[in-house]
């Protein structure tokens, strides 16, 4: 049961980003193009940041 | 009916719900901080009973952004003309309501007994007086204001600041903040233990029978004064223009709507028993019946305002036929229709978030819960 | 007409103190809560308590940003109504309409979410207080956008018309309002300009940590998260920057000759005004140093057309002043009688230039009688204080290229771990963090102030826009306003500077929140 309440869930979300995506796309590309940007810019800063981890693995060392 | 007609008559009721929103939410918290020094005694007890209201102070107090912006879109010569005209009163408001954040941000990052001390009175002045205020600015809006329009709208009032804390004004101050004490202590009653939990109590009782006694002192009041009455043009469905009609005053004038319709006089009585049932229930020990009462009895006093009031929302005393109406103050047939529907989606939204943060922060606060949290207040 | 220019004055002048206050905390706001919630999103990818630490440090400084962002948002929204009560009256019907939606959309979800983030930590599962963290990053920025429409349709009124019957502005389209160029290009640039702001004030005090070698894990990665942040905003905003010039400067040509000192019309191709020393009596600048040939693709985004300078366009301020004026008659007649059919169609055959006439109605009242001398100097009205504006625009434009070039060193000592050579680089960065908010300070000047003399463009001088207030009551909230907000910016700094010589409480567990943590992850695998 929670498991298709969290897949409803999703595929409401799903749903929603498509028609923002069309509504946007037609009469507001700027605010279309914030969403993107912002989305765009999250995931880059934090896997750019999570790989210190990956490379170091809870580094002792003191190089930053 | 008309449909602009309709929507006028849903945005007066719509106005009510926010104002009944915003003074038992927002008042709740004003309580809670007038009442501070009472309820604690020391720092300990006083930062439980902060943490109390700590998670949702600042969502509540949205209620009091969005009745300012509801009135704005909806009721724009009414935020032009209340907000100009009192002016100082809406600025000693304003300045009484920005130190609030701070007093609940800043008050428990230092230890020193002074810092302290000095935010708690912060947080006293923040919540008595916009509640007097409040109450103040009711009564005004019943006895009327002194403003006129020029030919293209530009507003004038010809009073003095001082005139509008009149003694009748003040009174209604003193309801408002009556109630708000009366609804924080219902708040730390169904959060608060031991000590804390009893001054709340107390404070309640106490404050719900003044409340109920001004509450007849300005109800006699009212019966007495001179009220408004549209004589001649007032078109509910004419244009936004509030030039084209004849207003008079006359002496009770105000209980008009109640001797047309009696069973509005179940509305004030209503006030009485629920002031009267929730400081029994609060006494039994049980306080959520006490605060929900408490929100009825502060709906039943604004329905009461309303109902003696409507169709009016500011009558000019200077000039009552440019006293402002429901009917001739209101925003163009499309804003009202835009904003009926943002706030049909919303309102239900706000709801379940709101209701899920109040279930999620549920539990009882004591002074030793909050020494060890550090992300308390 | 001595008394009312001095209360449209001070009123003036109280906006801008209040608005520029105000704006001190908002941008840092935006950006903070996407940046914190950026973390947030590594605490809960990675699982590491780092992070967590990380998240919670840095939310207690937003949190004490965000109080005085919230109590002196407050101030605005009353100001419009008890300073500017005939612009209220006037444009109530369009702008309180996004003010109230922005309550509704934006400052519930802000709000309430804001609550459960900074004290819900110990309550809720990783994911749903990542989930909050979301939300109030969502509902910061929407409010910047609800408010930015509002403010888009002072820069360009669209989807509205005048009604004569009930004397304002009224509504004809709300998704024109919404999605009018100007309302988005301007939440965009602001939006992103917040984004820098956060990233240059995180860079700025991790750095002060490495310096004394304190923190250092924390804080090398609060470096390299706020780092590659910032640099992907400082780009966007800069080119965000140059779509909102373009589309503005179509809207007001009257701000675009003043942010470019163009007192001639420039024909293609024109050279940029790099330094100038605009002169606004003899509409002349006294001195420039320009770069050929750069201005026309700069702003035209083409080689050939030409930019209107100050001069065309007075005179056709003046044209307009003229058609302007048998609306503005017209209008008075119709109030005195709504049936007379000829003053109505006079009135709509001039309607486009009712504000122009009411430019001129400040030096007459019956603008009929006015004089060709009243109508010139109504007409010169319209240029907006040159100086100002040009020498805030590049300010503006200059600081944003510094934040840049900043970010991009920042990016990549960070990535190559060759901060720890670079001292200089780590002693510079605190002196950084005011460079944003000079940054944003001046674009908001330019967006303002560049649009004098109109509240609304083309349709609502500022000098009609204010209440009828003495000048008594002009002084005392002044006088309070000064007072209150001098106390509050030092108290905030203080705290500020307090939490961060504090540092984060490291390696400090919180034994009760691990283990709702702990039973909340394991239902989370479970689900």
């Amino acid at each position: 049961m929670k498991q298709i309440l969290h897949f409803l869930f999703w595929l409401l979300l799903a749903v929603v980003a498509i028609a923002l995506t069309i509504v946007l796309g037609e009469r507001g590309a700027w605010y279309f193009a914030w969403v993107l940007g912002t989305v765009m810019i999250v995931l880059i800063a934090a896997a750019g940041t999570a790989i210190i981890d990956a490379r170091y693995d809870e580094s002792h060392d003191d190089h930053y | 009916m008309d449909p602009y007609v309709l929507l006028k008559v849903t945005w007066w009721v719509l106005l009510g719900v926010l104002l009944i929103g915003l003074a038992v939410m927002v008042g709740m918290d004003m309580g809670v901080g007038a009442a501070l020094r009472y309820l604690g005694r020391t720092d300990g007890e006083r930062r439980a009973v902060i943490n109390m209201i700590a998670p949702h102070w600042d969502g509540n107090q949205v209620w009091f952004i969005l009745g300012g912006g509801a009135v704005f879109a909806a009721w724009p010569t009414i935020y032009a003309t209340a907000f100009s005209g009192l002016y100082v009163v809406m600025l000693v408001l304003l300045w009484s309501m920005i130190v609030r954040p701070l007093g609940f941000e800043y008050r428990s990052k230092l230890p020193g007994e002074r810092w302290r001390g000095a935010w708690d009175w912060m947080l006293f002045i923040s919540g008595a007086v916009p509640m007097i205020v409040f109450g103040a600015a009711m009564g005004n809006m019943l006895e009327g204001v002194p403003f006129h329009f020029s030919w293209n709208m530009v507003s004038y009032y010809t009073g003095s600041f001082i005139s509008l804390f009149n003694p009748f004004a003040v009174l209604c101050g003193v309801m408002a903040l009556a109630l708000a004490l009366y609804q924080g202590g219902a708040m730390v009653m169904n959060r608060g233990t031991g000590v804390i939990r009893e001054r709340a109590c107390r404070l309640l009782t106490i404050a719900g029978l003044v409340a109920l006694a001004v509450f007849s002192l300005c109800g006699i009041w009212v019966t007495l004064m001179h009220g408004y009455e549209i004589t001649a043009g007032g078109d509910p469905a004419g244009p936004a223009l509030p030039l084209n009609k004849t207003v008079e005053t006359a002496a009770g004038a105000w209980l008009a709507n109640y001797t047309a319709h009696p069973a509005l006089w179940l509305v004030p009585a209503s006030v009485y028993l629920a002031v009267l049932g929730g400081i029994a229930a609060a006494r039994a020990g049980l306080s959520h019946l006490a605060w929900w009462l408490g929100a009825l009895a502060w709906a039943a006093t604004l329905v009461t305002l309303g109902a003696a009031m409507f169709p009016f929302l500011m009558p000019s005393s200077s000039e009552p036929s440019h006293s402002l109406t429901v009917w001739d103050a209101s925003s163009s047939l499309g804003t009202l229709g835009w904003m009926l529907a943002f706030t049909a989606v919303f309102i239900p939204i706000i709801g379940i978030y709101t209701s899920w943060a109040f279930w999620v922060m549920r539990g009882k606060v004591t002074p030793e819960s909050i020494a060890h949290d550090e992300h308390a207040y | 007409m001595q008394e009312l220019d001095t209360v449209i004055e001070l009123s003036r002048l109280q906006f801008a103190a209040t608005a520029l206050y105000h704006y001190l905390f908002v941008p840092l706001t935006l950006g903070f809560s996407v940046l914190l919630a950026t973390m947030e999103t590594i605490y809960v990818i990675t699982g590491r308590d780092i992070y967590r630490q990380m998240t919670h440090f840095w939310s207690k400084l937003f949190a004490i940003n965000f109080a005085l962002g919230v109590a002196t948002g407050l101030t605005m929204e009353f100001e419009f109504g008890t300073n500017w009560s005939t612009y209220s009256h006037f444009v109530g019907d369009i702008f309180g309409a996004p003010l109230a939606i922005e309550g509704l959309m934006a400052f519930f979800l802000e709000s309430t979410f804001v609550g459960l983030m900074l004290f819900g930590w110990g309550k809720l599962s990783r994911g749903k207080h990542l989930l909050v963290t979301y939300m109030v990053a969502l509902g910061s920025n929407l409010s910047a956008l609800w408010i930015l429409i509002a403010n888009g349709y002072m820069q360009k009124p669209t989807g509205s018309a005048f009604n004569p019957d009930t004397m304002r502005m009224e509504l004809t389209s709300l998704p024109d309002l919404i999605f009018s160029p100007e309302a988005q290009a301007k939440f965009v640039h602001t939006s992103i300009a917040g984004y820098v702001t956060a990233a240059i004030f995180v860079l700025g005090i991790s750095a002060f940590y490495l310096l004394r070698r304190r923190h250092i894990e924390l804080a090398k990665r609060s470096f390299r998260v706020a780092a590659l942040f910032g640099v992907f905003a400082s780009i966007g905003v800069i080119s965000l920057g140059d779509a909102l010039g373009f589309i503005n400067g179509g809207a007001q040509p009257t701000k675009l000759a003043a942010m470019e000192g163009l007192w001639e019309t420039a024909e293609a191709p024109a050279g940029f005004n790099l330094i100038a020393w605009p002169n606004q009596e003899e509409q002349r600048n006294d001195f420039e140093v320009q770069i050929p040939y750069l201005l026309t693709p700069l702003v035209t985004h083409t080689f050939d057309e030409s930019i209107p300078g100050v001069n065309d366009l007075v005179a056709e301020a003046e044209t307009r002043i003229r058609n302007g004026i048998p609306a503005l008659s017209a209008l008075q007649t119709l109030r005195e009688n709504p049936t007379d059919a000829q003053a109505r169609a006079t009135f709509e055959a001039h309607q486009d230039d009712l504000g122009y006439a009411l430019l001129v109605q400040r030096y007459v009242e019956d603008v009929s009688q006015a004089t060709d001398a009243q109508i010139a100097k109504a007409a010169a009205d319209t240029i907006p204080p040159v100086a100002p504006v040009f020498w805030s625009f590049r300010v503006m434009v200059a600081t944003a290229f510094l934040m840049m070039a900043f970010l991009i060193l920042a990016v990549i000592f960070s990535l190559r771990g060759t901060l720890h050579r670079h001292n200089w680089f780590l002693r510079l960065a605190p002196w950084m963090i005011p460079v944003p908010f000079i940054a944003n300070e001046a674009g908001w000047v330019v967006a303002e102030l560049g649009r004098q003399p109109w509240t609304v463009y083309g349709q609502l001088p500022t000098w009609l826009s204010a209440s009828t207030h003495s000048v008594g009551y002009m002084i005392f909230s002044l006088t309070g306003f000064v007072l209150l907000y001098s106390l509050f910016i030092v108290v905030e700094m203080y705290l500020m500077v307090k939490f961060i010589r504090l540092g984060p409480s490291e390696g400090k567990h919180d034994a009760h929140a691990d283990s709702v943590r702990q039973q909340h992850s394991s239902q989370w695998s479970e689900a």
